[in-house]
């Protein structure tokens, strides 16, 4: 008789594999570490120069100054462009537009450039994650192994779950706005008015929940049915992710939560804040990398708790008859404990 | 020339009005206002209107009493129609404000103003002589302004009568006028004459951001409204009549003395709050809140922002002179109407979530009562000098707000939820910023309508203007520049004074000539920047060469020179602006010394040194921060050893919201 492992089971389990292997989590952290890093420099020359002999600087050791602020963005476009802008568009009512890529610049420009090469490392990253997360005894040459062997896969997948997101920012919230602005004010208050938008965007957010827990759950069957043809995997995927929605649904809910929490936490105890009273500049740059190293070892958690959702806890109700276990190809390394979804419980 | 359409009717509308009207001159003794008016009126109007709240039409019947107070007869009147401006797309305001306001789409709701009868007391019908005039922009299109040929010149002194029948189309709203559903704010809606000067008739078109100019009067306006509008409709004035009327209907009566404009609103949604405020040395007022149910929560800070308000405005400029002042809360959908200033009735606005520190509506609300006083009373004309409203309410706006809620704070928001950041907003240099933006585009004397943009007008007539005298208070004194704005007050309270006149109140407050300061900021579109360039300080060394002593020259320099103790100081500060303030310049050194200095700011650099003295620290030009319209204050100090604290932990933080912001990106695929 199978027993039932409910959502937060999932994620526990999946949390305590990360913390079993804490080197998925710093392959993540070391990516996003170097991918940002290629900031510091352009960054630290321009507030260098524009803050180290300014009497503004002193004031700005702890708390932002409005005043530079402002000034910077007005004297120096070519350090952000129009980034603020963009980033208030992006959660504004009516959204972001496409064109607004075009107004970015310098630094601002980078970073998308980079937001974009993060997602390309990432596919890789996932690669290792997944193929890891199946080998009991892994290490980082298993990491690298498994993210580079299941790279260009992984590669279509994220761009795949990429266009569809970017899709559904169009279609759910970008025409919504654009079709209900007039009517918006025709409502008689601006609660209803407020609804209706949080309306769109939970909706919006309920499909990216939905694109991202599809890619996840091919992504998870992919690397646990090397057995199957491709095109069987990526179908296995799909059909398994409709399968276990709430179950899926709730390990992402259970990371996005927690994930918060640690957000709400830093906001609380905000230790870039204070100045040299709080933090100096080493024990603050720890705190800062401590705290990326935290959300990526949940980051792996959650990954590890949707491929538990999914492969290791079979559901009674799942119709699904797994096919009869082959013989792995010469060239598939495949983990002792790669087993058949929903294989007997216990059986992997 | 006007439409006939529709004159059958509304003669008949006249006919039933006029006995109103007859009925309001034989009642005015008995209403309960001043015995007084505060000033001579020039133009005064008994206005009968009914309120179609489905057609959102407002049909009227005008008497105009007029007088011409200059030195030369009238042969002709002008005529303000504003309605006309939301007529159809080639409008001047249209054309202006590209279909657009404050940021907002206008809808495509058209509105319209139609004379279907204009006589003379003796029955001359002046209807046929009437035309429209384009003065401002030539556009054959517009119908806001209007002529029409009199029988006979109005001579000097002379006073006339006019009754005028007139239908107006209400717009949604979307500028300062219009309905949303049954709420009505009904403004610029009858056929307003123009001011008649030693020059002729000034009667601008409406243009996209410019406001209003009128002669003082009394108004007598009778308002028919349907039945489910009892006690929900407010208007300049005080209220002295209500009384029901055959068809399910109620008609309201306000009467206002000494004011140059009418306006009044309407909506069964209304909570109406009733406040009193008292203050020693200032006049009570009867506050009429009239609040949308979902601001419920906003009363008490409407309330307090009002008083505060009449009293900061009160005691720099003298006591708000009016019995009532009525504020409105417009509704969700209808933020057109919000922010807007009539006389004794100002529109504010706010948000179901906004944040205390946000100030909203606490911030528009004093902004608007200012108004009563920057067009209220001293009416200057908002066409021509815009600044003399908008600007020198902004500048005593941020005086008020600043005193009653501190430093405001930004909002940032969320899929339309409202946060507040912790990022404090000092009034009046960062509210104002946005003049820095547009700094060198326009000169601030310029007509409304002839900016370059929105962005352009804004940037200078509020906002430079507002540095402007914020500067100006820093140079002689809060003090003396109370009693500067006082007598500009007093002198001009009910008429309409121009920038010289301010310019000579100042000059009679300081006993100086300020002429200059006015030359270099209100008339000239330079910028004001001063910047240290170089600030250096190294150990004194003694001097080489050869030096007299005991009657030859020796290599060796005298024995007080010989081993020099202190510092080097080298200061460069430039003027990188195109004009000139006098400045402060402060050096600071180690020890806690600080040398400061007067720089008239007119070279384009000046070098201060320091011999064999402490160390030098920073060095600050306009440390007080007197010179508001600096436009980079960011170059105005500069530290002799570099601080690198601040760069390195804004570095540190860039790059771990950049780490956070990748595996946002990455999270969701």
């Amino acid at each position: 008789m199978s027993r039932r492992v409910s959502a937060a089971g999932c994620f526990a389990r999946g949390v305590a594999l990360s913390l079993s292997k804490p080197y998925l989590a710093v392959s993540l952290w070391l990516i996003q570490l170097l991918l940002a890093g290629v900031l510091v420099l352009p960054v630290s020359n321009a507030l260098h120069s524009l803050l180290d002999h300014s009497s503004t600087g002193s004031r700005m050791v702890a708390d932002p100054d409005f005043g530079w602020w402002e000034t910077i963005r007005r004297t120096h476009p070519d350090l952000l462009g129009r980034l603020p802008g963009a980033v208030e568009d992006a959660t504004g009512v009516e959204g972001v537009k496409p064109g607004s890529l075009a107004e970015l610049q310098g630094i601002g420009a980078t970073a998308i450039s980079l937001a974009l090469l993060g997602i390309v490392l990432h596919a890789f990253a996932l690669g290792g994650i997944f193929g890891a997360l199946r080998e009991p005894h892994s290490s980082l040459v298993v990491f690298g192994r498994e993210g580079m062997r299941r790279f260009p896969a992984f590669l279509a997948f994220t761009l795949g779950a990429l266009a569809a997101a970017l899709a559904a920012y169009h279609w759910i919230y970008l025409v919504t706005g654009e079709t209900w602005r007039d009517r918006l004010n025709d409502l008689d208050t601006e609660g209803q008015a407020m609804a209706l938008t949080t309306a769109r965007v939970v909706v919006f957010l309920l499909a990216l929940a939905a694109i991202k827990l599809v890619a996840d759950s091919v992504r998870a069957i992919w690397v646990a049915r090397p057995d199957l043809p491709a095109v069987s995997r990526l179908f296995a995927g799909l059909a398994a992710a409709f399968s276990r929605p709430a179950r899926l649904f709730g390990v992402l809910l259970l990371y996005v939560l927690s994930g918060a929490a640690l957000y709400v936490l830093w906001i609380f105890l905000d230790p870039s804040a204070g100045g040299e009273a709080r933090f100096a500049l080493v024990p603050l740059i720890l705190a800062q990398q401590v705290f990326v190293f935290l959300r990526s070892l949940l980051k792996v958690g959650y990954y590890a708790g949707v491929s538990e959702a999914l492969t290791r806890v079979p559901s009674p109700e799942y119709s699904y008859v797994p096919a009869a276990a082959v013989e792995p190809v010469a060239s598939v390394d495949r983990a002792p404990d790669e087993a058949a979804i929903d294989g007997p419980a216990g059986a992997i | 020339m006007p439409r006939a359409k529709g004159r059958s009717s509304l003669l008949a509308l006249a006919r039933n009005a006029l006995p109103a009207l007859a009925a309001i001159a034989a009642t005015a003794s008995a209403a309960p206002l001043p015995a007084a008016p505060l000033t001579r009126p020039i133009a005064s109007y008994q206005i009968s209107c009914r309120l179609d709240a489905e057609k959102k039409v407002v049909e009227g019947t005008e008497l105009l009493t007029w007088t011409n107070t200059t030195t030369h007869p009238a042969a002709t009147l002008q005529f303000h129609l504003y309605l006309n401006a939301f007529r159809n797309t080639l409008s001047t305001f249209w054309r202006e404000s590209g279909g657009g306001h404050r940021g907002n789409r206008l809808p495509e709701s058209w509105g319209s103003i139609e004379l279907t009868r204009m006589t003379l007391a003796d029955g001359s019908d002046l209807l046929p002589a009437l035309s429209y005039i384009s003065p401002d922009d030539g556009n054959p299109h517009d119908r806001t302004s209007a002529e029409v040929q009199l029988p006979r010149p109005v001579a000097p002194g002379e006073t006339i009568s006019v009754s005028i029948d007139f239908r107006s189309r209400l717009p949604r709203v979307s500028t300062r006028t219009g309905w949303k559903g049954d709420f009505f704010l009904v403004g610029q809606w009858f056929p307003k004459i123009g001011v008649f000067e030693e020059k002729g008739w000034n009667c601008h078109q409406f243009h996209g951001v410019s406001e209003f100019f009128a002669d003082f009067g009394n108004y007598d306006v009778s308002i028919d409204v349907p039945a489910r509008y009892r006690g929900k409709v407010g208007a300049t004035g005080v209220r002295v009549e209500e009384r029901d009327l055959p068809g399910e209907r109620v008609l309201y009566r306000f009467r206002s003395e000494s004011v140059h404009d009418f306006a009044w609103t309407a909506d069964p949604d209304y909570l109406v709050v009733h406040d009193l405020f008292r203050e020693p040395g200032i006049a009570d007022t009867q506050i009429h809140l009239f609040l949308q149910p979902e601001h419920r929560a906003k009363e008490g800070r409407y309330l307090r922002s009002v008083k505060a308000a009449l009293s900061g405005y009160g005691r720099v400029l003298g006591p708000y002179p009016y019995a009532t002042l009525t504020v409105v809360d417009p509704p969700w959908g209808a933020r057109g109407a919000g922010g807007m200033e009539y006389p004794t009735f100002i529109t504010g606005g706010t948000h179901r979530m906004s944040p205390a520190n946000e100030h909203s509506p606490e911030g528009v609300t004093i902004h608007e009562f200012g108004h009563q006083y920057f067009y209220g009373l001293l009416a200057s004309n908002e066409f021509e000098e815009p600044w003399l409203d908008e600007g020198f309410n902004e500048y005593m706006e941020d005086r008020v707000v600043g005193a009653a809620y501190g430093s405001d704070n930004p909002v940032v928001t969320v899929f339309g939820w409202r946060f507040p950041v912790g990022i404090p907003i000092r009034r009046p240099l960062d509210v104002n910023r946005r003049y820095f933006r547009v700094a060198t585009e326009d000169v601030l004397a310029a007509p409304a309508w002839k900016f370059r943009s929105s962005a352009g007008y804004a940037g200078h007539v509020y906002s430079k203007t507002a540095l402007a005298l914020a500067t100006l208070e820093r140079l002689i004194g809060t003090s003396t520049m109370n009693r500067a704005m006082r007598l500009y007050a007093d002198r001009w309270r009910f008429r309409h004074p121009k920038t010289a006149d301010f310019i000579a109140a100042v000059n009679d407050a300081t006993g100086q000539d300020w002429h200059w300061f006015f030359d270099r900021t209100f008339f000239s579109s330079g910028a004001v920047d001063y910047a240290v360039e170089d600030a250096t300080s190294e150990k004194s060394k003694p001097p080489k060469g050869l030096f007299e002593s005991e009657g030859r020259l020796v290599e060796k320099p005298p024995a007080d020179l010989a081993s020099p103790k202190g510092w080097d100081t080298v200061v460069t500060v430039a003027r990188r602006g195109e004009v000139a303030m006098p400045v402060e310049v402060a050096l600071r050194f180690e020890g806690g010394h600080t040398y400061r200095s007067r720089w008239d700011g007119e070279a384009r650099w000046k070098r201060f040194r320091v011999e064999r003295g402490p160390k030098l620290v920073e060095a600050i030009v306009d440390p007080g921060e007197k010179v508001l319209l600096d436009v980079d204050r960011t170059n105005n100090g500069r530290l002799v050893t570099p601080d690198p604290r601040a760069a390195s932990r804004w570095t540190s933080r860039a790059v771990f919201w950049m780490q956070n912001l990748v595996d946002f990106l990455t999270v969701a695929w």
